[in-house]
């Protein structure tokens, strides 16, 4: 798993690449509750190239928003491949997450 | 005929990543599609974890073992171990349609793997152990399946 973040137009975009597993999820919940603890709530996950999550990835996601929102942000999804879009979808979700086909699309919403 | 292969190992952490490579080469080596490939993946780990902090949990650890099976029409995966016995059809279905500030964080890894199996079995018994057989279906006979039902 590869994470790195960068800031674009007001939000923060949160690039997961490769797989997140129960061995590399918490340095994902750690990179994205750095964020929320400096205040930088608006933030955009880009999952274009993410191949594979398990339910730990999914656990920092959900913990994330909850978090995000409480503070009155967001985490939103974009680029999110079939394989995952899957999973996410089984775990219902697709229904509580805003998804965007891409990044821009993601963090004009927040505007 | 189908082609078997097999992996044990110690129920600890660090296998799983022996594991999650086991299944993915022997899903390579056999022409199975992403979507089976992703779903067994997933059945390592979350099912493994599972076994290796509960089920093994105030007991030595022992090992899992998993063995794949390529058939003509199916992919089949059996997880093994010697810990207490957990049957995953009887575990809690999570609420899926919860809103996100209502949702638990958690309990979603087993319900998971159950959603993306066309046949699940299990037995436990003191000698051989607890076995999980997976079974994902190959493409075509996915699609014959559900033309016949």
């Amino acid at each position: 798993m590869k994470v790195s973040v960068k800031p674009m137009d007001g939000s923060i975009v949160v690039c997961i690449e490769g797989s997140v597993d129960g061995l590399t999820a918490d340095e994902l919940l750690a990179k994205l509750d750095e964020q929320v603890d400096a205040g930088k709530v608006r933030l955009v996950a880009d999952l274009s190239g993410l191949e594979y999550t398990s339910s730990a990835g999914l656990r920092a996601l959900l913990g994330t928003v909850k978090r995000a929102r409480n503070k009155g942000g967001d985490l939103r999804l974009a680029a999110v491949q079939q394989p995952v879009f899957k999973v996410l979808d089984l775990a219902g979700f697709t229904g509580i997450l805003k998804i965007f086909d891409d990044v821009p699309s993601a963090v004009a919403s927040f505007k | 005929m189908a082609e078997a292969t097999r992996i044990r190992r110690p129920a600890r952490l660090e296998s799983l990543p022996l594991f999650a490579q086991f299944v993915m080469d022997a899903c390579a080596a056999h022409g199975a599609d992403p979507e089976t490939t992703y779903a067994l993946r997933l059945a390592v780990e979350e099912l493994g974890t599972n076994t290796i902090k509960y089920g093994y949990s105030g007991m030595d650890a022992g090992d899992i073992a998993l063995d794949f099976a390529a058939h003509p029409d199916r992919f089949v995966l059996t997880l093994t171990d010697w810990g207490k016995p957990f049957d995953p059809r009887a575990a809690p279905q999570p609420n899926v349609t919860l809103s996100a500030e209502q949702r638990p964080i958690g309990g979603l890894g087993v319900y998971l793997v159950m959603s993306m199996m066309d046949e699940v079995s299990y037995r436990s018994d003191a000698e051989r152990g607890n076995a999980l057989t997976l079974v994902k279906l190959r493409d075509g006979q996915r699609s014959a399946e559900k033309r016949n039902t």
